[in-house]
């Protein structure tokens, strides 16, 4: 038989597209033709796949051959397709049985000596199978443990194109199945009893992480803004299924995953540096964009330290993800969607000299002024809890221990719980997401409570949209709490999380 | 008007020019015979010994004719007992019995009058606002003040429209659209002081400018004193507003004090020679002390209708304060900053309640946060915004 064809995926952003390969063999001068807009990564296959074939002791059929990829239009990124191309020329030439290759996905990049080498998004492209009704995959082993996270599907694992070869011919030859998924205990992430003193600092990561608020931490340099921003994560709830694959599937295309933490059930925690560009904070990239650090922060934190040193446009691009939990990059070869739904945790000095103790400034005011002025608008509009930290005057401010990670997060859990239940059926499932108007209508709340906030907009201390945000803390603060509406105490409690500088 | 109504005008006309007020024989022998055949008597000489030493010296000077067109040329009319424009209740305070044993406290025999306002109406519910005419500022301002107030209570403002306080209590009354009539010491044709020609002008056309002197009669030293006895018995009180040792203003007092009037001061400085009379009445309980309009108008006003509301005790910032907000302030130092966690201990009050203590306490101005944590607002005794 001269023709046959085998399945892969091309990936498109997180979103696999099902190609099929077709391998033509036909009479004419020998050679090898690929057709269907492969890529320089994909167009070197051709000597890839030769050479693996070759050194799999196959003959390399001495005629005319062409591989066409399907859809033609859609354009086709990697090394993906190698396995799948191997296999498709074999069949073609009648050496392995065409009709095996039907109902069956093949991923894997070729070495020349005929290893199977792991390549991204193992994990989008399994998913794009099932979804089309494949229930056969075959990866390779180091990309295994991502496969097998998608149930309802039979992967496996193969370490060189030879066994991929014999277990074609005959199915009883095996492959590797995936252990069973043994959840990898999750990493161990910094515990909250590290930070000395900061009370009001702590207090404020916990509520931020009980509403799903975004945070800002002002202060002086060496009081530990960055200890408690990492340890913000901890404090949040483990992912959920859903969750899970969402961020795993982020994660496997942007090529972060090892093969000891196939799944990643922990919030992530990315905290680019203050240099980075605006695409590799939001993704980017000739061809087709890849996800960029917004995205890798998908259901964790991003931690944007030094954040007036950051550019002006790089801030400014991160009001969309904000806004609508996801990016959409348009590039030459097409647009792609990744998520981008973080919790957003500011740090900043109060001014550029960032002295340890504030009186000992030497900026001029202009400067002290520009330099957090930089944050204002709309990104700091978005951002509800907001905090001064201070300088460690003692070793020990408080008598008492500082609480833990697991103490903390025990109430956290509990809030947003309690938050889940109250927003279920509308779309949100933390305080932090609830639109002012609706808090302020559908769930209003009595004169005697709201007296503060009025009180304030009155004497002009607070906007409109920062009495929003202090009704929003309020609920949270009412959530901790373990009441379900707010009380007085709650929205007074939640004005002092504001920002003093800027009303 | 009939002929018997312009020979009894005529009458008080002459008789109101005749004799320098207070006249007390004059006034006896008008009470006895009647104005019309006592200004004949008068005219002919045909008096006893002390009504002739009263009108002796003017009793050839008849120049009523000429007075009443005078008047009226600048719109202003000739008010007498007879008038249903007499302010009789107001004066009935010359009748008793203390007031008729000295001969200084006399009903006018005639009141010249400009002005639209009718004298009873005006009189019914007056209080006099009198003192220095070189007033300190604090003097004009509370002569102002209360002007103002009164007349917005709705009473009538009377005083001398002399310089300082007098002048101020009038504007006070003005700036309120209120009703205001000032008592001259000298005819009506002459306004003065003549510096405040355009304000008794004001005060004609918001009241009435009144005087017991004929015009063409200059303003003297004696004129001043025999004038205050009317300003005091115009109204039902009157309120010393500054007052030297010896001044215009303290004649007014005693002079309201002798005729049963209610007699108020406001206290000044003790150091002020501008507030020793004032002092010095309120020492001797001539005077009841008033601090603001709300306790002149209960002195003045109806017995139990017009009580002063009680004034809030001196307040200090943290009144009003509930006793875990004030726990939270005291437990910060005066001079130092302290965190959530610190005031926990010194306050007694648990960590939440702090956290929502503090900004209510911030929103009230008492105290502010910092880069050392919070701390008390000082200097302006915390009253200041935050």
């Amino acid at each position: 038989m001269a023709l046959a064809s085998a399945w892969a995926v091309a990936l498109h952003g997180v979103d696999g597209v099902l190609v099929e390969i077709e391998a033509h063999i036909g009479p004419g001068l020998p050679g090898l033709q690929m057709v269907g807009l492969p890529d320089a990564a994909l167009s070197e296959a051709r000597d890839r796949v030769r050479a693996a074939v070759l050194n799999s002791g196959r003959r390399w059929p001495p005629r005319r051959m062409t591989l066409a990829l399907s859809p033609a239009t859609l354009p086709k990124v990697g090394s993906g397709y190698d396995l799948a191309l191997a296999c498709a020329l074999l069949a073609a030439d009648g050496r392995i049985p065409a009709d095996r290759l039907r109902g069956l996905v093949l991923i894997g990049e070729l070495a020349l000596d005929g290893r199977l080498r792991p390549v991204r998004g193992v994990l989008p492209a399994v998913l794009a199978a099932r979804r089309v009704g494949i229930d056969e995959v075959v990866v390779p082993t180091a990309s295994l443990a991502e496969a097998a996270l998608v149930n309802g599907v039979r992967v496996y694992g193969a370490t060189r194109l030879t066994d991929v070869l014999r277990w074609l011919q005959d199915p009883a030859a095996g492959l590797a199945r995936p252990d069973p998924l043994n959840p990898a205990p999750p990493p161990a992430v910094p515990d909250l009893a590290d930070v000395l003193g900061q009370g009001d600092a702590r207090w404020a990561v916990e509520v931020a992480a009980a509403g799903g608020h975004h945070l800002l931490l002002t202060g002086p340099p060496g009081t530990g803004k960055t200890m408690l921003a990492q340890r913000m994560v901890g404090l949040l709830p483990m992912l959920t299924d859903t969750e899970a694959l969402e961020v795993t599937a982020v994660h496997s295309v942007a090529g972060l995953l090892t093969p000891d933490t196939p799944l990643i059930t922990v919030p992530p925690f990315v905290a680019p540096h203050h240099t980075s560009s605006v695409a590799s904070l939001v993704g980017g990239g000739s061809g087709l964009a890849k996800p960029g650090a917004v995205s890798r922060a998908h259901r964790g934190v991003l931690f944007l330290d030094e954040v007036a040193e950051f550019g002006p446009r790089s801030l400014e691009a991160l009001r969309t993800p904000l806004e609508d939990g996801e990016v959409r990059l348009a590039r030459r070869d097409g647009v792609v969607r990744y998520p981008a739904r973080f919790q957003l945790v500011l740090a900043a000095n109060p001014c550029p000299c960032a002295p340890p103790d504030e009186r000992d400034c030497i900026c001029a005011p202009s400067a002290r002024r520009r330099y957090l002025g930089r944050l204002s608008g709309p990104l700091l509009d978005r951002v509800d809890v907001r905090v001064a930290m201070r300088p460690l005057k003692d070793m020990g401010q408080t008598d008492a221990e500082p609480e833990s990670t697991a103490v903390v997060r025990e109430r956290v859990l509990l809030a947003r719980t309690a938050a889940r239940a109250r927003w279920a059926g509308t779309g949100w499932s933390t305080n932090a997401e609830v639109p002012g108007p609706v808090l302020r209508r559908r769930f209003g709340l009595p004169r005697v409570v709201t007296e503060p906030i009025e009180a304030a907009l009155h004497r002009g201390l607070v906007t409109a949209r920062g009495a929003d945000r202090t009704l929003r803390l309020a609920w949270t603060l009412a959530d901790l709490a373990g009441r379900d509406r707010p009380l007085v105490e709650d929205v007074s409690a939640a004005m002092g999380l504001r920002d003093r500088s800027a009303a | 008007m009939t002929p018997g109504d312009r020979e009894l005008r005529g009458a008080r006309a002459y008789l109101s020019r005749v004799a320098e007020p207070p006249a007390p024989a004059l006034s006896e022998l008008i009470d006895e015979v009647g104005p019309v055949r006592a200004s004949r008597l008068v005219a002919a000489g045909r008096v006893p010994g002390q009504v002739a030493a009263e009108t002796g010296a003017r009793r050839a000077d008849d120049r009523v004719e000429a007075d009443l067109a005078a008047m009226g040329a600048f719109g202003g009319r000739l008010v007498i007992p007879e008038d249903a424009e007499w302010p009789a209740e107001e004066f009935t305070c010359f009748g008793t019995l203390a007031a008729q044993a000295d001969k200084r406290w006399r009903a006018p025999v005639a009141l010249w009058v400009r002005g639209g306002g009718r004298l009873d109406e005006l009189g019914a519910r007056a209080v006099a606002v009198v003192g220095a005419r070189a007033a300190t500022g604090y003097g004009e301002h509370v002569a102002a003040e209360f002007g103002y107030g009164l007349a917005e209570g709705g009473l009538t403002v009377v005083s001398g429209a002399a310089f300082g306080v007098d002048g101020a209590a009038h504007r006070g009354a003005l700036a309120a659209e209120g009703r205001t009539f000032a008592v001259q010491a000298c005819g009506l044709d002459v306004p003065y002081p003549a510096g405040h020609q355009g304000l008794l002008e004001r005060i004609a056309v918001a009241g009435v400018v009144v005087s017991e002197y004929p015009p063409g009669i200059r303003p003297a030293r004696h004129r001043f004193l025999v004038r205050n006895r009317l300003i005091a018995a115009f109204a039902a009180g009157t309120v010393v507003i500054e007052a030297g040792i010896r001044s215009g203003a303290r004649s007014t007092a005693s002079a309201a004090f002798a005729l049963g009037r209610v007699v108020m001061a406001v206290p000044g400085p003790v150091t002020s020679a501008l507030s020793v009379g004032c002092h010095l009445l309120i020492r001797e309980e001539q005077a009841v002390l008033v601090t603001r309009v709300a306790e002149v108008l209960e002195a003045v006003g109806r017995i139990g209708a017009d009580l002063a509301p009680a004034l809030i005790s001196p307040r200090h910032p943290t009144d009003g304060l509930s006793p875990e907000l004030l726990a939270v302030y005291e437990a910060l130092p005066a001079r130092a900053s302290r965190h959530p966690e610190q005031l926990v201990r010194d306050s007694g009050v648990p960590l939440n309640r702090v956290r929502s203590a503090l900004p209510l306490l911030e929103l009230q101005g008492l105290v502010g946060c910092g880069t050392g944590g919070w701390h008390r607002v000082l200097g302006d005794g915390g009253r200041g915004g935050a």
